[in-house]
């Protein structure tokens, strides 16, 4: 061994020059442990709420993303909400819309007394001018535009829109958070452009601190409806679900939103509740995953293929391996809490009746259909379906069928997907509002079509390119019709979609929430929003006054 | 001419060349980007947006000019010190940038810090004994945290002392509980200016673990350089004629052979930087650490064009800047390098 003269005791000389030096790291090794000791104090009765969506943007204008409409819930007021019970309840507004006989001027009276965060009054001006901002500058903006042909001012708290057509949904439209109303006055210089990290609104909560990672939400004193329970709320976003997971477990946040969360630590989270460790809030599931087939290109141009293959789609299995049982099985494409859904109008997982129609399509007899599915490679739940889908057929009808899954990263598959590029894609779609067309008109309706083929528009958007001769006309009266007839109506479009198979519904996912063991349970609104102004500490005796 | 007019010379060439080598990079960029599959309406809207409003965002964010066009109103802002508006938020990118380049930059510095101290310490050690005990622990060191995944290192490090023992926090880089300190994006040197005690050890207990996941997995590259330079340079000439004139061993080490073996060392260092300026990816990501890294991997998967291409010219911008001071620091420390 190669020895270098004298410097065998180096060493021991250094440990003694440098052993002030060594006592000094080890020290700070162990002050480690101690630095758990430096936390901040918590702010009386603020609460600290965790989610993995990040915030560019606080404007109603740029909002498109579930994580933001959660903020936004808090900061601002829609002009009617959804209640728990499906109810449609005046908030803003203290009645619904007056519709004209011919249906298309709706009137909303608009509640008096109502301030912004910065001392304005809100009136029927203020409304108009944030409808109108939004039908210009929203990304949303289409919803609304789309429907309103003018917001007119008829009195210092009345607003008239005119609508382009008849429009039943309006009042679940004017539920969307996105529609909040902003300050004139705050927003002045902000017409025409959005206003990333401030906003002023009349909501419950006023902002006192925005970064993208994390949002200071106080309560707005002179807020018209009931104070918040809570001192105030800090919002910050966890970058991975692990993080998200042991923020939770650890008590260093006090509630956390199921967005994002990968499904084994949904799980664990779960069984914490049942255990009683924390408390789990489930909210009306609004997000559908389903299969959009390309249906004008063969091989699934090929009804009998479409329907071997729903006959083949075992939902309950697929639900329990790749979901761990918390996604519902679902067989419509409307979401059972909403009016107008129809139950399981999908066919049902059939092996036998599967056989004999891959038998009739020419396949089973030493001859398979080989099937591409596109998963979203970024999305791990979509990976465990895909691959669990591909074992089941391979046990149920391996001589009939093999599928041959893919993985493609999101953004580039939506960019596919209109172009025709994927003969089977895997993905999810929740609403924007919450009510039955905003489930339908998105995957069906057609601008132009040519028999079962649609040429341009929504259906060729998602991917199955399938419309049918009627089809769009029925979709448009469902928008004009009310009660008993448009519910009709809207199982009857439900029951021709289930029909051809353009779309194979999978599951259901219903938003969760999760509060350490000593806040109250937290409670979802009918738009799958966990209601945060009725969280507070458990024992907290009074609600918190700025 | 004298070394320092050579000095001089060569400092001209390379800050003369960065802004076409930025130039060029900038065009690469924004060329892949468009060439790469995927379409910002889509991020933007996802899927099912009807076609009309598809047309207004893009109009809106000038998507639908020919490429030409958007190429030269690119260069032309570029020019003007413009990087021009995140399509995602409608917010300077440059904003973005300064918000996040901080971030980075701080866990960085710190990790860099801790990985000199650590990767030096453990490869300094084993001089005594060559292929001894401390000399095999080192090389093993060494190579473990160099091949050590860092998203599993750091996920492990997460759990443990976050999730488990519960001493630090599992992410972020400031307690929620608390505001950040205003001023220059560096919280410990914005709270310590502030004279902010609650701060400054807010901060330091969320950097705590990701600068050390980072510096602990960084350490191996010194400790490599130095055993490897420190052990060539003590089977050098100039070193046996240090010990012919009978100096110690000691001070041959230290005086004679260490400085000339964290030569090659600065080197690393300086790539090290560079390349953490931007690609501390994985440990920004578990950490959910708001630096730049993070912020451009959520720029390529929304496909905010604007902001990645700023993102891409301020961080080639960087490393041209700190691989040219580290050259010069070289020049200037060792005689023997000439330009």
């Amino acid at each position: 061994m190669l020895r270098i003269a004298g410097l065998t005791d180096l060493p021991g000389r250094l440990s003694q020059r440098c052993g002030p030096r060594l006592a000094l790291l080890l020290t700070s090794l162990l002050l480690l442990p101690a630095l758990s000791g430096c936390q901040p104090q918590r702010p009386e009765g603020v609460l600290i709420v965790a989610t993995k969506s990040r915030l560019d943007s606080l404007d109603p204008a740029a909002a498109s993303r579930m994580g933001i409409m959660q903020v936004l819930s808090a900061l601002g007021d829609p002009l009617y909400a959804i209640a728990p019970d499906g109810r449609i309840e005046p908030r803003l507004a203290t009645a619904l819309p007056r519709l004209s006989a011919d249906g298309r001027r709706a009137r909303i009276p608009l509640r008096q007394g109502v301030l912004f965060h910065d001392g304005t009054r809100f009136d029927a001006e203020a409304m108009a001018f944030s409808l109108r901002r939004f039908m210009a500058i929203g990304t949303l903006g289409f919803q609304l535009s789309d429907r309103v042909r003018a917001v007119r001012v008829t009195g210092s708290h009345e607003l008239e829109l005119e609508l382009k057509q008849p429009f039943s949904p309006l009042p679940r439209l004017l539920s969307a958070i996105f529609l909040t109303p902003v300050s004139p006055t705050a927003y002045r210089a902000y017409r025409d452009k959005p206003l990333a990290d401030r906003f002023v609104g009349t909501g419950p909560y006023q902002l006192s601190f925005f970064s993208p990672q994390q949002q200071r939400l106080s309560p707005w004193p002179r807020y018209w409806g009931s104070r918040p329970r809570n001192g105030g709320l800090s919002l910050v976003t966890l970058s991975n679900s692990t993080a998200l997971f042991g923020a939770l477990r650890s008590g260093e946040v006090d509630l956390l939103l199921s967005s994002g969360l990968e499904i084994d630590h949904q799980r664990a989270l779960h069984r914490d509740a049942q255990a009683g460790r924390l408390r789990e809030a489930i909210g009306p599931a609004l997000e559908i995953g389903f299969l959009s087939l390309l249906s004008d290109q063969p091989p699934l141009s090929s009804l009998l293929l479409r329907q071997a293959i729903a006959h083949s789609l075992d939902r309950r299995t697929l639900s329990e391996r790749a979901s761990l049982g918390i996604r519902v099985p679902l067989r419509q494409l409307v979401p059972p809490s909403m009016p107008g859904s129809a139950a399981d109008l999908w066919p049902a997982y059939n092996p036998q009746r599967a056989r004999q129609l891959f038998r009739q399509a020419g396949y089973c007899q030493g001859k398979r259909f080989s099937l591409p599915l596109t998963f979203r490679s970024d999305i791990p739940t979509d990976r465990l379906l895909a691959l669990t889908w591909q074992a089941q057929l391979r046990r149920d009808l391996g001589d009939c069928i093999s599928l041959e899954p893919t993985g493609m990263e999101s953004t580039t598959a939506y960019d596919q997907l209109g172009k025709g590029a994927l003969v089977m894609f895997f993905y999810d779609w929740s609403a924007d509002y919450p009510d039955a067309e905003n489930f339908l008109v998105p995957l069906l309706s057609c601008e132009q079509s040519r028999g079962n083929r649609c040429l341009k528009g929504n259906s060729a958007l998602s991917g199955s390119f399938w419309s049918a001769p009627g089809l769009d006309a029925q979709l448009q009266q469902s928008s004009q019709l009310t009660g008993a007839p448009r519910l009709a109506l809207l199982r009857a479009i439900q029951r021709r979609a289930a029909a051809a198979n353009p779309y194979l519904p999978v599951w259901l996912t219903a938003p969760v929430a999760w509060a350490r063991p000593q806040l109250s349970t937290p409670r979802f609104d009918g738009s799958g929003r966990v209601l945060l102004a009725e969280l507070q500490r458990r024992g907290a005796r009074k609600e918190a006054r700025p | 001419m004298s070394r320092r007019s050579h000095l001089l010379r060569y400092l001209g060439a390379r800050l003369a060349l960065a802004p076409l080598m930025l130039g060029l990079i900038a065009s690469l960029v924004f060329l892949l980007l468009r060439v790469a599959p995927g379409d910002p309406i889509d991020a933007l809207l996802g899927p099912k947006a009807p076609a009309a409003a598809r047309a207004a965002l893009r109009q809106q964010l000038g998507l639908d000019q020919p490429l030409l066009n958007q190429y030269g109103h690119f260069l032309s802002q570029l020019l003007h010190g413009d990087l021009g508006l995140s399509q995602n938020s409608q917010e300077p990118v440059l904003g973005i940038i300064r918000a996040s380049l901080p971030a980075s930059l701080e866990l960085g510095v710190v990790a860099l810090l801790l990985a000199a101290v650590l990767g030096l310490a453990v490869g300094f050690s084993g001089i005594a004994r060559p292929e001894g005990k401390l000399d095999l622990a080192g090389r093993l060191f060494g190579i473990g945290t160099y091949a050590l995944p860092p998203f599993w290192a750091a996920m492990v490090v997460q759990l443990v002392f976050a999730v488990w023992l519960g001493w630090l926090p599992v992410g972020g880089r400031f307690p929620p509980t608390l505001l950040p300190p205003q001023g220059s994006g560096f919280y410990l040197f914005d709270s310590l200016r502030a004279g902010n005690g609650q701060q400054f050890w807010g901060a330091v207990r969320h950097l705590v673990l990701p600068a050390a996941t980072l510096g602990v997995l960084l350490s191996g590259i010194f400790t490599n350089a130095l055993r490897l330079n420190l052990r060539r340079a003590l089977g050098s000439d100039y070193v046996e004629a240090a010990r012919s004139r009978g100096l110690s061993e000691t001070r041959v080490v230290l005086r004679h052979a260490l400085p000339n073996a964290l030569l090659p060392v600065l080197t690393i260092t300086g790539i090290t930087v560079a390349s953490l300026i931007g690609g501390a990816l994985l440990i920004e990501v578990t950490y959910s650490w708001p630096g730049i890294a993070y912020r451009l991997q959520e720029a390529i998967a929304q496909r905010d064009y604007p902001l990645v291409q700023g993102i891409v010219v301020v961080v080639a911008g960087l490393v041209v800047l700190v691989t040219v001071a580290v050259d010069l620091l070289v020049a200037v420390l060792d005689p023997r390098i000439r330009f």
